[in-house]
């Protein structure tokens, strides 16, 4: 799964993109562990220190289009991507 | 309690007479305003009793010190700075902040109203108690920077404090800035203001006390939030700053490009400020903030091979003006222009987004490609500088640009209109409506006008841009946007430490009962909040402002975004009015509770 990063996620990592090794539909916290697990520096920037929640107002979005809901499974062809959102300036 | 312990002096200035009368504001304006926003709107309303001259002698101009400045609250000098605009003949009130905020409260000051006009250049310059009126004759044309360092090699003084204008706020162009401490309060024109007042400057030298009620609930109060503030909720601002939305909207497909004909841009990348951070051969970073806080958000930018002191602020929504919205991928070309605009005065959004306007003029043959030299045309970043001196001069077709859209496209006729992008007659923000319905809603009912400050409705729309919320609750959301904005703004706390808070209203209202000494909990401070916003309404109201003036641009509900994963979207206007109808009624149930109190 390739996953998209910008802003703090992405200085963090040094990188735009991540490639995670998962193949089949995840969820939420278990994709927050893989990233945690292929990026430690995310935490506890990026990723809570649990490493199953993100720190506010970090979130995922799906194709940049559609935050990941509670109990949602998503896969590769989501395009998930880590983003900072807080606006402003 | 003892009363409200802040410095509380009301300093009347009448430019005409050229005389300055001090009196005490009682505690009861302070618990009804809190200070900042909340007090200039309400000297504001007190004086603004009916239709009058922006550029006229009545206009009063109000600065209103937020109520932690000069006190250990991080983040928190700032001073609110109101009148009417000359851009929307309606009510502006901005913000600035750093050290003129500080010592303002150290001149043992909660506000500043200004009236009349000089005959000749003038600074005003308030020493302690006493205010001198002097020449400014031989300021005139230099830049605020400038002003300030010459003022103080004058007087022999570093610690002066200064605001002024530049050469664009002397000429009148109707969206020009104040200027204080590197930091601008940016829209809405109160730099012409000034200049029609001849007002070239404000001097501040103060070293008085500024005390807090409750010193050991203070520190404590202001430590957590300054811990907290140098954790990962600000961490976006300390190490990318605001351009790093650049990126984040592009891939969201949310990104106005071209004048809003487009949402993504194919020359983002090479513009984003984060590409010059990474690209440390080539670019220097300097950073910047405002005295007291932690935060220090501003990243500036310059090439090595060039003079630092050039560096130019990186702010999204300066880059996004000049960058994607002028279809420029240009970084240099558009760093260059956020510079001179601040050595002119100039806000940057309403300059980018006007020669944006004037490019697709061009364009379409109602304007003149030749009119500054290089090609008036999308992407062309070598006309930008000519532009911006054309504008801040006054000079051809730049007087007309001085204007504002809303004024240049109704002059220049022949459809331009529908080139136009404003609410109210105040320039959009680098936010796409069309994809972000609870934002177009706050948008078209902000009473500034299109400030993304102040109806900052599009947080939980980009977080969910496809979610199908009711009308109900997208209308509650607009409003409870606004009303927390006038909080922050009224406090004033900088935005960026919103995420700060747990409990925000029930924090800040425990914070401000330490430091002002009176009491005050999370109701009392959205009351606040609320009525503040209804004097906002009421003062636009008295200046000829109707229910239909709050729409926007023609071009969001007649043409679909173009490209991107939102193409085909639109503001439907029958939808947009149903969502009105929904936020008034919820606006007028409000109202009847806050009179029932």
């Amino acid at each position: 799964m390739t996953v998209e990063l910008f802003g703090m996620s992405r200085a963090l990592a040094g990188r735009p993109t991540i490639d995670l090794p998962i193949d089949g539909p995840i969820d939420y916290a278990g994709f927050l562990r893989a990233l945690a697990d292929a990026v430690p520096a995310l935490v506890p920037q990026v990723i809570a220190s649990t490493r199953d929640a993100l720190v506010e107002p970090n979130l995922i979005l799906l194709d940049g289009r559609r935050a990941v809901r509670d109990g949602e499974r998503f896969s590769a062809d989501d395009r998930p991507c880590v983003l900072f959102l807080a606006s402003g300036g | 309690m003892a009363g409200y312990v802040g410095p509380r002096g009301l300093l009347e200035i009448d430019l005409t007479a050229q005389t300055a009368r001090r009196s005490e504001l009682p505690d009861a304006v302070f618990a009804d305003t809190l200070g900042g926003v909340g007090l200039a709107v309400r000297l504001i309303d007190e004086r603004v009793r009916g239709p009058l001259d922006p550029l006229g002698p009545s206009n009063p101009i109000v600065f209103a010190a937020g109520p932690f400045a000069s006190t250990p609250v991080p983040a928190a000098n700032k001073h609110a700075l109101a009148t009417i605009s000359p851009l929307t003949g309606l009510l502006n009130e901005g913000l600035s902040s750093s050290h003129f905020s500080a010592v303002l409260r150290r001149c043992g000051l909660a506000a500043i109203v200004i009236t009349g006009e000089a005959v000749a250049w003038t600074t005003i310059a308030i020493d302690g108690d006493a205010v001198r009126f002097e020449d400014a004759s031989a300021l005139a044309g230099l830049s605020a920077h400038d002003t300030t360092k010459a003022l103080r090699d004058l007087a022999g003084d570093r610690s002066l404090r200064v605001c002024a204008i530049g050469a664009a706020g002397e000429r009148g162009v109707r969206y020009a800035s104040v200027e204080n401490d590197g930091r601008q309060a940016g829209r809405g024109g109160t730099g012409a203001v000034f200049g029609a007042k001849r007002l070239k400057a404000i001097v501040l030298r103060g070293r008085g006390e500024v005390r807090v009620a409750d010193r050991a609930a203070t520190a404590a109060l202001s430590a957590t939030l300054r811990e907290r503030a140098l954790g990962p909720k600000t961490a976006k601002y300390r190490v990318l700053g605001t351009g790093a939305n650049l990126r984040v909207l592009q891939r969201m497909g949310q990104l106005p490009t071209r004048n809003f004909t487009a949402a993504t841009f194919a020359g983002a990348e090479n513009v984003t400020p984060e590409r010059a951070r990474e690209s440390s051969g080539s670019y220097l970073e300097l950073r910047a903030g405002c005295a007291g806080c932690p935060v220090q958000c501003e990243h500036l930018y310059v090439r090595k091979d060039r003079d630092k002191r050039s560096a130019a602020a990186s702010e999204y929504e300066s880059v996004w003006a000049f960058g994607p919205n002028c279809g420029v991928d240009d970084l240099d070309a558009v760093l260059d222009a956020i510079g001179r605009c601040d050595e002119v005065g100039l806000d940057t959004i309403s300059t980018g987004s006007t020669i944006a306007f004037a490019m697709e003029c061009a364009e379409h043959g109602l304007l003149p490609r030749d009119a500054f030299g290089p090609p008036l045309a999308f992407g062309n970043g070598a006309v930008l500088l000519p532009a911006i001196e054309a504008i801040a001069a006054r000079r051809g077709l730049g007087d007309l640009l001085a204007l504002g859209v809303r004024a240049a496209a109704a002059r220049i006729g022949g459809g331009a209109e529908r080139f136009a992008m404003h609410a109210k007659g105040l320039e959009l923000p680098g936010y796409e409506p069309r994809a972000l319905p609870t934002y177009a809603l706050g948008l078209s009912t902000c009473t500034r006008g299109a400030c993304h400050n102040r109806a900052a409705t599009y947080d939980r729309d980009l977080r969910d841009p496809v979610e199908h919320r009711g009308d109900d609750e997208r209308a509650h959301d607009a409003i409870l946007a606004e009303d927390r904005a006038v909080a922050w703004d009224s406090l004033v706390l900088c935005k960026f430490v919103r995420d700060c808070f747990e409990d925000f209203e029930s924090e800040a209202a425990a914070l401000w009962s330490a430091v002002c000494g009176l009491p005050l909990d999370g109701d009392a401070l959205r009351a606040s909040a609320q009525r503040t916003w209804e004097r906002k309404r009421a003062i636009n109201a008295r200046l000829g402002w109707v229910p239909a003036d709050d729409t926007l641009p023609l071009r969001l509900f007649a043409e679909p975004i173009a490209d991107g994963p939102h193409a085909g979207r639109s503001v439907d206007p029958a939808r947009l009015a149903a969502l009105q109808s929904t936020y008034e009624a919820q606006r007028r149930a409000a109202a009847s509770s806050l009179l029932a109190v």
